[in-house]
């Protein structure tokens, strides 16, 4: 008996010893290795970690470099990731997480590859949940109760309670204990942030004197090692540039494509373009704490004052939607009842007179000596032709009410500042990217005012406060579908933002680049798969 | 691709056309351009009787090709609606519990009739008119759908007696059996004179008919080869209204839609497109042209024998250049397909495929019709793809659309998809003035079943802008996504 256990003991420390050899290297799916790809993003990321950043660029980034407890696959089916195999308890509170035993952090230079382990799960779920550590991601997992690790591979979450979809809320990135130089919570100025290690398919490798972030294959990845051998970010600060250099073959991707340029890249048969990301919105929002800002009746104003309808056929030939509220309308909670108000500069007049402004001597609209004159922020970035072009008629169409307003362009990261931490500004333009999950909790829940919080407008109503947390509470769809489609009503009646369109994304990809599938929101997530043939290969 | 062809069409054998923008058949053209085909026929229909005898041939055929259009796109719609309730029904009646809805059994059952399984339907109805919670007039609805039932499953004395047992003073009830009564052929009951009591009986009340009196009556009225009415009914109707609100408390409120409304739509428009062409065929000044399209529009809503004639008719005797000629052969073709002479058929489809390989038009032609009679066509499915690869972009987008239909029909998803993402205006991704409605509708289908659900809701929510009824479809898929949608709820700035 005892011989027998030990011959089963000797088997399972090889298989400790060996696996992640075992499993790593060549997909052994005939497709071959090698290759760069070149893609372009319009903008550098600010951090490349998943726990600190909130823009898209950097969550590309991440899911290249870190992976979940679980994953979501293409066909919406959660499968497993660092998790090999997950138990739920009968009551949906308790959810036990069994780890892969073959996945090893990526290494730093001159240092062995450590094992991920279940310290390095509680480690994440901590540091994310540090008071001190500035996220967007706390706001959806304060459902989690405790955390505990089992053994080095097992891990309990408990929940405060049951929650709809609570297995896929598991898909956030771990990242190492052995990572972040503060062990206690993640701050923008942890070296971390800027030289992230992490499980997944690429590795960092360096960010180059032109702000290019490399990333090279890794070797040793537990789904066996992706088919590319190095993914080059490459920013543009012009998304006219960014297609050229797509059309003359300096890069082989653009993440999100300038609508203008959608006849040129169609035209040409060497690209294909690739629909994905419906659920994202442009909006003109409104700090709350400037008490003109706070009166309904003036933000109902601005809304019917503009022409949004002649902005997105003039600046964007008319390639996208204008909507009524916070969701986009490819969301299962975009209120169809809810229609978006009309260009009606007479009613947006009426409004303001009712809220008691009258003309003062230069034509701009006051009342007990406060003039309706406000700055516009807007990212440097952002600074297309087009942006520009919205953010001047916006103005224009504000001044034919009596209405002043100065636009200023700022560095992206100053923009950031004054906006999700300053709280400097009195009108931003931005734009929000959903998952499918249309969560508005973070944008408009009063808990979610704060230093870099993405309510940044302050906007506080206890009847949306109360729906929002009545939608996370419940089990039952058809509520939670009801419960947003009240919302819906409430915020377009509301109007924090006047709610602007959604735009026509395409991705456009070298026809090289094979194999492509890509994630609506997160694009990277299959990217292990794509390949390119040898002939492509230089 | 064929609204070109019949701009060119009307152009040249209808030179007695006013050619002012005021002219209603003008009018009515540019909007049918547009692919605005309830507009297109709303601004000619009324004006259709105080028009002159010279310009009511014209008028005829340009309203038969609008209602063919509507047809096609509402047979589609109806397709995808019927598939996407039962998903959402089949789910929301697995919930258990008090908030469970109690009309999802009426529903479910009713797409189930219409999906042409009447014993699982029966199952849910008989559910559903056991529940003691709901009032006398659903269950007398319930009752007279599971009549249905059993005679679609041939009891018809069972039928019969549960019809008889039915209260019919409430107008609902009533036009509901009678809708049940045209459906089965029951002549013998009246179904037009019930739905007219009923009607009066409303206006008396001054009370609009509700969506499903309006699809009830349609359904008879259909039936009964009243095609004016039903569209005069229809004109003042919402299609975008729900059937049934159920409201399970503040929080929870679902809105129910009968899916065969949209089938009813596209019977009727179908007759009313042969009541059109028949009339414009009947004019010499426009017969070429409404022969051409009456030969496809007998084989979609009428029958393949009549088709046949016409299209045999019009190869005789046409004055209408080759191409046109060459097109109608696909269609004659098709015909002698499904009348069993497959090998015939696929030999003109073959010789007009090598004729025309320069003709992309016809090779979609050709294609469509592949698709339509579940052909296999593995030969000229290679010529296309031939073109489609070597040839230019935007003057593909129906070849790619047929191929896309064409592999559609074969269950071949992946290169449905990517077909008709080729063929896809890309800068107009979602409008149906750059995008044929068919195809969207097509590709809105393949995004769905492949649970890419927001670039499928998309598509809709452009397309209800123009056709209101797609809103119970809409409603539909947003209740499905909400319940198969995961993720973990991030949003970050753009």
């Amino acid at each position: 008996m005892k011989r027998v256990l030990l011959v089963a003991l000797l088997l399972v420390g090889v298989t400790f010893v060996l696996s992640p050899f075992a499993e790593a290297g060549s997909k052994k799916d005939g497709r071959p290795d090698g290759g760069t790809l070149n893609y372009g993003e319009y903008g550098r990321p600010a951090t490349l970690d998943p726990i600190t950043s909130n823009e898209m660029i950097s969550l590309r980034i991440t899911e290249l470099v870190f992976n979940g407890l679980v994953g979501i696959n293409e066909k919406q089916e959660i499968v497993p990731e660092l998790a090999e195999r997950w138990e739920m308890s009968k009551d949906g509170r308790t959810y036990t997480f069994f780890l892969r035993k073959d996945v090893t952090w990526h290494a730093r230079e001159g240092e062995e590859a450590k094992p991920f382990t279940a310290d390095d799960v509680i480690f994440t779920y901590k540091i994310m949940m540090h008071p001190k550590t500035i996220t967007p991601l706390k706001v959806r997992y304060e459902f989690i109760d405790t955390v505990e690790k089992l053994d080095d591979y097992t891990v309990r979450f408990t929940l405060k309670r049951p929650i709809l979809n609570a297995l896929a809320k598991f898909s956030f990135k771990i990242i190492p204990r052995h990572g972040p130089a503060n062990p206690l919570y993640l701050t923008r100025e942890d070296p971390f942030v800027q030289n992230p290690i992490g499980t997944g398919p690429y590795i960092l490798k360096n960010i180059t004197a032109d702000r290019e972030i490399v990333l090279t294959a890794n070797d040793n990845y537990f789904k066996g090692r992706p088919h590319i051998d190095k993914f080059v970010a490459k920013p543009f600060a012009d998304q006219n540039i960014m297609t050229q250099a797509l059309m003359f073959n300096a890069i082989d991707m653009i993440v999100l494509v300038n609508p203008r340029d959608i006849p040129e890249i169609q035209g040409d048969k060497r690209f294909v373009l690739q629909p994905y990301n419906a659920l994202s919105y442009s909006f003109f929002g409104y700090n709350m704490r400037n008490p003109l800002l706070a009166d309904k009746r003036v933000r109902q104003a601005f809304t019917y004052a503009v022409n949004r309808q002649e902005m997105l056929d003039s600046f964007f030939n008319g390639q996208g939607t204008i909507i009524s509220g916070p969701f986009a309308p490819g969301s299962w909670a975009y209120n169809l009842e809810v229609q978006p108000y009309p260009f009606d500069p007479e009613k947006a007049k009426s409004l303001l007179r009712d809220a008691g402004f009258t003309p003062g001597p230069d034509g701009i609209m006051q009342k007990g000596g406060k003039k309706l004159s406000f700055t516009l922020k807007v990212p440097i970035e952002k600074e297309s032709e087009a942006v520009k072009r919205v953010v001047l008629a916006f103005k224009n169409y504000l001044k034919n009410i009596g209405v002043d307003v100065n636009v200023a362009f700022e560095e992206w990261q100053a923009w950031k500042e004054d906006v999700f931490l300053e709280h400097d500004f009195d009108i931003v333009f931005a734009s929000w990217v959903f998952d499918d999950s249309a969560d508005i909790s973070s944008l408009f829940h009063s808990a979610e005012i704060g230093p870099w919080k993405n309510n940044f407008i302050g906007y506080s109503n206890p009847e949306v406060d109360s729906l929002i947390v009545e939608s996370k509470l419940t089990l039952d769809h058809e509520k939670r579908r009801t419960i947003n489609r009240k919302l819906h009503a409430i915020l377009a009646d509301e109007n924090p933002y006047t709610f602007l369109w959604t735009l026509t994304n395409y991705a456009a990809y070298n026809k090289k680049v094979r194999h492509v599938a890509i994630h609506p929101y997160k694009f990277f997530s299959f990217a292990d798969e794509w390949f390119m043939a040898e002939k492509d290969q230089n | 691709m064929k609204y070109l062809a019949c701009v060119f069409l009307i152009f040249i054998f209808a030179p007695s056309f006013a050619y002012s923008a005021d002219d209603p058949v003008m009018r009515a053209m540019k909007l049918y351009e547009k692919r605005h085909y309830e507009e297109a026929a709303a601004a000619l229909r009324p004006e259709l009787p105080s028009m002159g005898q010279s310009r009511q041939g014209a008028a005829h055929l340009m309203l038969g090709m609008i209602y063919m259009k509507s047809a096609e796109l509402y047979r589609e719609l109806y397709q995808e609606s019927l598939s996407a309730s039962q998903d959402y029904y089949k789910k929301l009646s697995a919930a258990r519990g008090q908030s469970r809805s109690r009309f999802v059994d009426l529903y479910m059952g009713e797409a189930l009739i219409e999906a042409g399984k009447p014993g699982a339907a029966a199952v849910y109805l008989e559910k559903f008119a056991a529940d003691e919670g709901i009032s006398p007039m659903y269950r007398a609805l319930a009752k007279a759908d599971l009549g249905l039932c059993h005679y679609l499953s041939n009891d018809k004395q069972k039928a019969e007696t549960l019809w008889n047992e039915i209260d019919t003073t409430d107008p609902e009830v009533s036009v509901q059996l009678a809708s049940i009564f045209g459906r089965v052929g029951r002549k013998d009951k009246n179904p037009v004179a019930l739905c007219e009591l009923s009607l009066r009986e409303a206006k008396k009340s001054r009370k609009s008919p509700s969506i499903r009196m309006v699809k009830n009556i349609i359904s008879v009225y259909v039936r009964a080869g009243l095609t004016d009415k039903g569209l005069d009914l229809l004109k003042h109707a919402d299609a975008r209204a729900y059937s049934y609100r159920e409201v399970l408390g503040k929080s929870k409120v679902i809105n129910f839609y009968d899916p065969s409304l949209l089938g009813d739509l596209s019977m009727l428009y179908g007759q009313a497109c042969l009541a059109h062409l028949e009339k414009a065929a009947a004019d010499a000044t426009v017969r070429d042209p409404a022969e051409y399209y009456l030969g496809e529009a007998y084989a979609l809503f009428g029958s393949i024998d009549l088709s046949a004639k016409v299209t045999a008719s019009f190869i005789a005797a046409s004055r209408m250049p080759q191409q046109y000629k060459d097109r109608i052969r696909v269609w004659q073709a098709a015909d002698q397909y499904q009348k069993g002479r497959q090998t015939d058929a696929v030999g003109i489809w073959d010789e007009l495929s090598r004729k025309q390989q320069l003709d992309p038009d016809l090779l979609a032609e050709i294609l469509l019709a592949c698709a339509r009679v579940r052909a296999e066509c593995p030969m000229i499915v290679k010529r296309a793809e031939n073109v489609v690869e070597s040839g230019e972009g935007k003057k593909l987008y129906a070849l790619n659309f047929a191929l896309g239909k064409y592999y559609l029909a074969k269950k071949n998803q992946s290169k449905a998809m990517s077909c008709m993402e080729a063929g896809r205006d890309k800068s107009n991704k979602n409008k149906i003035e750059s995008n044929d409605p068919l195809m969207l509708v097509d590709l809105a289908g393949l995004y769905y079943r492949n649970k890419k659900f927001s670039e499928a809701l998309e598509i809709y929510f452009d397309m209800s802008k123009q056709f209101p009824a797609v809103r119970q479809i809409q409603e539909t898929m947003q209740g499905v996504y909400a319940m198969e949608q995961k993720s973990a709820g991030d949003v970050k700035i753009f």
